[in-house]
């Protein structure tokens, strides 16, 4: 399984080469917890950045994760697929390098957000947290980005691709915990937010942060990505072009 | 001749559409050329070759393993080039190569990179970014990257489609060296002239079916002294018009799948 790092390092490469890519993505997270964080009005709490930082945190995994998939979409649309596929090397590897590149690059864009937070005076209740912090993050980027490669396996027009991960996005993070805590909802917003798995991700994280352990979330997260996972293994080893 | 590619009976359907109707074919240590009209079920063909599609029926075996039962061995016997073009612009060429060396797990790997390299004719251009090569550069890289692993069989599918004359013949002339050195070689063309000039031998399919094969010597001398590939090829083709073939929905049904 020694490809997986193989196809990861391309990927990265190839990102690390764009250098506007690089830009652009970090830039993104770090507009909304410093625009949305430090401007909006609100009553509930006195420190909404503090509030809002685990939200912005799972934000960024999960549209990176989504937006990933595109990835997929390109090796299948310019040829590199069939090649890769025509190969010896298990062809999960394939799946598991992109899932690799898009979590670590995720995890990348949360720290710089995680550096502005802690600029901006957001801390830690037990600073030992920030390494579950991490695995939470990394764990809910494993589920929604095998979930988007397995998905772009099966598909072959990225427009079709990107409309339907916006349109899923969004309402996802605007349906979840991520702005507000479940008391102030709406009584129809918090039935969705409570469906929502990203909720679960930014209940944990918020948890956290505020000293606790979120045992049942860490480990409904790790059940959901590891079921996502076979499901993504099982389509990569029967794939035809 | 020993076979190092034998098909009995195989057959593809996507639908209700039949792209390989039972073909048999035995193929050599030789370069052999597929030709036919557009959506006759050449690429078809390739990709049930190289395991990327599953027979519905018959079977086929390269290097002497079987395409359905042992497809690993399959894919450790061959290297497959696309019609596409697929190398990363924004790596370098040795860069490019190097991936594949590592994910074939090709022993003393750097050496194995610069001979595949200096073979293409691309060690000078080797640490330029891709972005810079030429078209025909660029599937010479994709040839590299093939050779890496040392295949016994290469399957081509339209090596030369897009290139000018003058590196549709260099890859032509890389395609016989290595045939020279004791490659076997299954490509797909739309080129008469160089199926003609290169192919040691070649089948004409067409509607999924192989219509003839022999050397393009034979074939034109059936038709008579002065007959061209061209000749050979019409003679045996039946065109869409003629037959009312639905060429448009044949096309579209195959890349929905691509």
């Amino acid at each position: 399984m020694r490809a997986i790092i193989h196809y990861f390092e391309r990927d990265f490469k190839k990102w690390t080469r764009g250098r506007i890519n690089v830009f652009s993505s970090l830039m993104m997270p770090a507009a909304w917890l410093i625009l949305v964080g430090l401007t909006l009005p609100t009553k509930f709490t006195d420190n909404y950045l503090e509030f809002i930082t685990p939200g912005i945190l799972v934000m960024t995994m999960l549209f990176s994760s989504l937006q990933g998939g595109s990835l997929m979409i390109f090796e299948k649309m310019l040829g590199f697929l069939n090649k890769f596929l025509a190969m010896p090397a298990p062809r999960e590897s394939i799946l598991f390098g992109k899932i690799m590149f898009i979590t670590t690059r995720g995890l990348l864009q949360t720290t710089v957000i995680l550096i502005i937070a802690t600029l901006l005076g957001v801390r830690l209740e037990n600073p030992m947290n920030i390494v579950l912090i991490y695995i939470t993050l990394f764990l809910f980027g494993v589920l929604f980005s095998s979930l988007s490669t397995t998905v772009a396996l099966h598909l072959s027009d990225h427009d079709g691709y990107a409309a339907v991960s916006s349109m899923v996005s969004m309402p996802l993070f605007f349906t979840s915990s991520a702005l507000m805590p479940y008391d102030v909802m709406p009584e129809w917003l918090r039935f969705m937010a409570h469906l929502n798995p990203v909720s679960y991700a930014i209940d944990s994280t918020r948890e956290l942060f505020t000293g606790g352990i979120p045992f049942e979330g860490i480990a409904g997260l790790a059940v959901a990505a590891a079921i996502m996972l076979i499901i993504g293994i099982y389509q990569f080893r029967k794939a035809t072009v | 001749m020993v076979p190092l590619i034998e098909i009995n009976g195989l057959t593809k359907y996507f639908g209700d559409l039949c792209a390989v109707d039972h073909i048999d074919l035995e193929v050599g240590n030789e370069i052999f050329g597929l030709l036919g009209p557009n959506g006759a079920g050449k690429s078809t063909t390739v990709r049930l070759l190289t395991t990327l599609l599953t027979p519905n029926s018959g079977s086929a075996r390269v290097c002497g393993y079987d395409v359905v039962k042992e497809p690993n061995k399959v894919r450790e016997s061959i290297s497959y080039v696309p019609q596409d073009m697929a190398v990363d612009i924004k790596l370098t060429g040795r860069e490019n190569v190097r991936l594949y060396a590592k994910i074939y797990r090709v022993p003393d790997r750097e050496n194995q990179v610069d001979n595949v390299l200096e073979l293409m004719e691309l060690t000078e251009r080797a640490d330029d970014l891709v972005r810079t090569y030429s078209g025909g550069m660029r599937r010479r890289l994709e040839l590299a990257q093939a050779l890496v692993h040392k295949p016994n069989v290469l399957f081509l599918d339209e090596p030369t489609l897009g290139l000018d004359v003058a590196a549709r013949k260099k890859i032509w002339e890389h395609i016989s060296m290595l045939r020279e050195r004791g490659m076997t070689i299954f490509m797909t063309t739309h080129y008469m002239e160089e199926a003609d000039e290169y192919c040691d031998r070649v089948a004409i399919i067409d509607k999924g079916n192989i219509v003839t094969v022999d050397s393009p010597k034979n074939l034109k001398q059936r038709l008579g002294t002065g007959a061209s590939m061209n000749d050979v090829f019409l003679e045996n083709i039946k065109t869409a018009e003629e037959e009312g073939f639905d060429a448009f929905r044949f096309r579209s049904m195959l890349r929905r799948r691509t």
